[in-house]
């Protein structure tokens, strides 16, 4: 579903990583693990095509599409990212559905989202433990409410693969299970790929299938290591 | 003594001088222009060589407000109505044009040329003041309210039009652009990553606006563009300074008014669309 072949990043003269191959299946969970400043998040990046590897290529076979770079497909991707690129001044229900614009026009969204849909996104948000004031602007809330809000807005975007940069990092340790318990669920009941970087080892033993750890003293000792036992092909 | 001692090291801890040059930053020097642009500009000016008794001319003039005469209140009234009108109207449409021209001008969103081209137009709007604006209206429309619009909404697009290219250009991009990486269209993009950052700041701006228009209505009846001028310039002309202050009077009422409930306003929203206010609030 995403292959890698022998990709490398280049950063002021530095490589983060090269020669790296990976091959990811559907349902598969992979955690991007290392320390920080390693290029986990360059990683995923170059990964979700958000930036161009300086050697390599990544590609992605989506049920529909032929194989593809993935910055041709990037619609189909729910991307959490680090930053969380929320709208601030939006309310949190609108941020949650802004998940799904990409599948309607313009005039279908222009004065607003359909009821049903309305009811869904707050469904998620209660889910999440942030559906009291779903009318609240998504600047007021908390670092861990607004990364909820992102992940809640992943979700709902119904995408053929995750990509999650850090997605807990601010969440206390019943909604850290809880946003990665439903990423999880994804994975195994819709056999979506998720590739989210971590760094709790609790986490990544509970719910990943492969860990993909980059070294910062040698950018071609990376290592992928089966966590759970799969019947799919191997990652690497 | 070891090197890591505290002593030797509070010895080494010197503050190293910084040199003059190094101070002059962008703000110093531009500051120092300006003192220097006073300093030139306070040698030039000349006044009057004729030995004038400036108070007493002052006084003698003022004196002629007063007592104001209030009969002319509910004509005034009237006048008072259509300034607001005027002024209303002129905001609203140049709210109008100016998101559009703020849109063109907004270096994160348009083209360079056309960014070009909008702050060009801009320059040369903002560049004719109001009451020649209206001369030029008057001259083709007639001396009417309509010319008063016209005439203030052509001046405020200069300024509104600056402002929201501003307001969009404060806005992080990068909202709108993962919009668009999970399949946003352009106008969806604007609409939910571009729009509600910057509507707070455009609000603002336009209620400043309307305020200043209500001042501004009252000056283009002068030449004839509808509105208090008109009454202004007969009075004047006739010397009845007494009506005169009662006309000011009806306009400071209406200004304060407007002032207090537009910065309340402008505060509220402004501080709501801050996306660093506290959680607390």
């Amino acid at each position: 579903m995403l292959s890698a072949q022998g990709i490398g990043f280049q950063r002021s003269g530095r490589w983060l990583f090269r020669k790296l191959d990976l091959n990811l299946y559907p349902g598969d969970f992979l955690a991007l693990v290392g320390p920080s400043g390693v290029g986990k998040s360059t990683l995923l990046s170059c990964l979700c095509g958000t930036l161009e590897p300086t050697e390599g290529s990544v590609t992605v076979h989506l049920s529909k599409e032929n194989s593809v770079p993935p910055k041709n497909v990037r619609r189909h991707f729910g991307i959490v990212y680090q930053e969380l690129q929320l709208t601030p001044n939006a309310d949190l229900l609108t941020n949650v559905l802004c998940g799904r614009l990409g599948r309607y026009h313009s005039l279908r969204t222009l004065f607003g989202f359909p009821k049903k849909l309305r009811q869904e996104a707050y469904q998620l948000l209660c889910e999440l433990g942030v559906g009291e004031n779903p009318r609240k602007w998504a600047s007021h809330m908390s670092g861990g409410e607004k990364q909820r809000i992102a992940v809640a807005r992943a979700l709902f975007q119904e995408p053929e693969l995750y990509f999650a940069d850090e997605p807990v990092s601010s969440l206390d340790a019943y909604y850290a299970g809880r946003v990665l318990g439903l990423l999880r669920q994804e994975a195994d009941e819709k056999t979506k790929p998720v590739i989210c970087v971590l760094h709790n080892a609790e986490h990544i033993q509970r719910f990943a299938d492969l860990a993909l750890s980059l070294n910062p003293n040698d950018p071609e000792a990376h290592k992928i290591r089966r966590i759970r036992p799969s019947e799919k092909e191997p990652a690497l | 003594m070891s090197p890591e001692s505290p002593n030797s090291r509070k010895a080494d801890s010197r503050l190293p001088e910084t040199p003059w040059y190094q101070r002059l930053n962008l703000l110093n020097t531009t500051l120092l222009i300006f003192l220097l642009a006073v300093v030139f500009s306070g040698t030039q000016i000349e006044g009057n060589e004729r030995d004038l008794d400036v108070w007493q001319n002052l006084g003698r003039f003022l004196a002629d407000f007063f007592p104001p005469d209030l009969s002319v209140v509910g004509q005034t009234g009237a006048a008072l109505l259509e300034t607001v009108e005027i002024a209303i109207l002129a905001t609203f449409f140049a709210i109008g044009l100016s998101l559009v021209i703020g849109l063109g001008a907004a270096q994160t969103i348009a083209p360079k040329w056309l960014v070009v081209t909008m702050r060009m137009l801009l320059n040369v709007i903002r560049t004719i003041p109001s009451l020649i604006w209206a001369v030029i209206a008057v001259a083709a429309m007639g001396a009417n309210a309509l010319a008063g619009v016209v005439a203030l909404t052509l001046y405020s697009i200069g300024y509104l039009g600056k402002f929201f290219s501003e307001a969009f250009e404060s806005v992080d991009m990068k909202v709108a652009r993962s919009l668009r990486g999970i399949g946003a269209d352009p106008l969806q993009a604007f609409q939910y990553g571009i729009w509600p950052h910057a509507k707070p700041l455009i609000w603002s701006h336009s209620i400043w606006m309307l305020e200043y228009n209500i001042r501004s209505a009252s000056i283009i009846g002068y030449v004839g563009a509808g509105g208090l001028g008109l009454q202004l310039h007969a009075y004047q002309e006739f010397h009845q300074w007494d009506r005169f202050a009662t006309v000011l009077i009806c306009i400071l009422c209406v200004v304060t008014l407007l002032d207090l409930l537009s910065e309340r306003i402008r505060r509220r929203i402004t501080r709501r669309g801050s996306p660093n206010r506290p959680i607390s609030e």
